[in-house]
């Protein structure tokens, strides 16, 4: 399998070249245009494994519910992957250690990647960020996108990150959710709100722009839904 | 393609295309309505009813207009809706081009660009509209995006979310389809794709209007 990108970071897109038998798991809606010699089998989970319960967990997680696995019928086969919001994708190389990839940011994964929906609880609800996240481990590569330009640094130590700018990090680090002043008071007005502390050795992996910021720029000029 | 009527420019592809164009003394330029961003105070602006009714009923913009330099050239800037791709075309009179229906952006004057009805089958169901613009003629074309656009040289048949498109050369045709079986039709989030065959051309973009409508409809406010 070999991934390439394409107009990155504005409008990027992969294009994922697969030899005969090779399969790509991706996230429902996410294929643009594809080689017509390509099978697909759509499920609620992964191939191999994965429960019910782990669908509705996705399904809550805000990503599709339904998983499409793309195999190269007889000789190469070619499919670009897209994203619905403009901005940047990377490959992430899975290589035994686990990596946490943030409920919205998961396009596709290789053959050999295992993923699972974990629950991150009541610290996720008060921040208003994402209750999921796709837990990757195994061997291969998985495609993750973002909202504007994806960068990657490593932590030792301690490090804060605005929730609205994750999309990924590495075993090796946890975090808690905390403000980003001296005082609460000052965390709201500053309009930080909630950020995530970082703490452990890994590699987070950031996006340049926040979504659900944006949305709320754009929240005053929609039509309103009426609720009577 | 290096053959051009117009000296052009586009400038911020793939980005945030846009089109600078230097129209001589006396000669007309085709242009999708409300697309000029800036131009020189001689150039005259002439709306015209075209692509007939039906682009009226394709929600689409009805009107083209023509602008022609006046007393010596002139320059004309031209702005897709969309930030995205732009692209152009020589047309050599033999080759026909059919674009989506929001992607026509600008073309010569001796272009001519109708609507194409699709049938039933092919454009109710496509869910992106009934009407193709049909290119013809010799001359310049402009088309646009939403998002970068990718060429793709198609022999041996291509499946494009319907979506997707911008355009194609003749020399293939389509049919609209599902991905996999019953349950990748309702459940694989894909819809409905084309499935292209024959041999051409095709320009597919890399982001989709609606998937964006669809991640903003969260945010709007309520009204009680």
């Amino acid at each position: 399998m070999q991934i390439e990108f394409e107009y990155k970071p504005g409008n990027a897109i992969a294009k994922v070249k697969l030899s005969a038998g090779q399969t790509i798991t991706a996230e429902g809606g996410a294929m643009v245009a594809m080689s017509p010699n390509m099978d697909i089998e759509t499920t609620t989970r992964q191939r191999k494994g994965g429960s019910l319960f782990s669908s509705v967990k996705r399904l809550l997680a805000s990503e599709s519910f339904f998983f499409n696995h793309f195999t190269a019928r007889d000789g190469d086969a070619e499919i670009f992957l897209g994203t619905s919001l403009p901005g940047d994708m990377t490959t992430l190389a899975v290589t035994g250690k686990k990596i946490f990839v943030q409920g919205g940011s998961y396009v596709a994964s290789s053959q050999d990647v295992q993923f699972e929906t974990v629950w991150r609880g009541a610290k996720n609800l008060i921040s208003g960020e994402s209750l999921f996240w796709i837990e990757l481990s195994g061997q291969g590569e998985a495609i993750i996108n973002a909202f504007g330009v994806i960068y990657s640094f490593d932590v030792d130590g301690d490090y804060i990150v605005d929730t609205g700018h994750i999309v990924a990090y590495e075993e090796g680090l946890d975090y808690t959710i905390t403000k980003a002043g001296e005082s609460w008071v000052s965390s709201f007005l500053g309009g930080e709100g909630f950020v995530c502390k970082f703490s452990g050795r890994g590699k987070v992996w950031c996006q340049s722009h926040s979504s659900s910021s944006f949305g709320q720029q754009l929240s005053p000029h929609l039509r309103a839904i009426k609720t009577s | 393609m290096s053959n051009k009527e117009f000296q052009f420019e586009i400038v911020a592809a793939p980005d945030y295309a846009f089109l600078d164009v230097n129209i001589p003394a006396d000669k007309t330029i085709k242009v999708e309505a409300s697309s000029m961003a800036t131009m020189d105070t001689n150039i005259e602006m002439k709306t015209k009813f075209k692509g007939g009714l039906s682009r009226l009923l394709t929600g689409e913009s009805i009107f083209i207009n023509e602008f022609t330099a006046k007393n010596g050239s002139g320059k004309i800037g031209i702005a897709p809706s969309t930030p995205g791709d732009l692209k152009h075309i020589y047309l050599d009179g033999t080759e026909t081009i059919y674009l989506q229906n929001s992607a026509f952006l600008a073309s010569s004057m001796t272009i001519n660009v109708e609507s194409k009805w699709q049938g039933l089958a092919r454009g109710f169901f496509s869910g992106e509209g009934l009407f193709l613009i049909r290119c013809t003629g010799t001359g310049d074309l402009f088309f646009n995006s939403f998002g970068a656009i990718i060429e793709l040289n198609v022999t041996d048949g291509y499946v494009v979310d319907t979506g997707n498109i911008v355009g194609f050369t003749s020399g293939l045709d389509y049919e609209i389809g599902t991905v996999g079986g019953m349950k990748s039709l309702f459940f694989s989030g894909e819809g409905l794709v084309a499935k292209f065959r024959g041999n051409g051309k095709l320009w597919i973009q890399t982001k989709k209007v609606r998937p964006l409508v669809w991640w903003a409809n969260p945010f709007r406010p309520k009204k009680g």
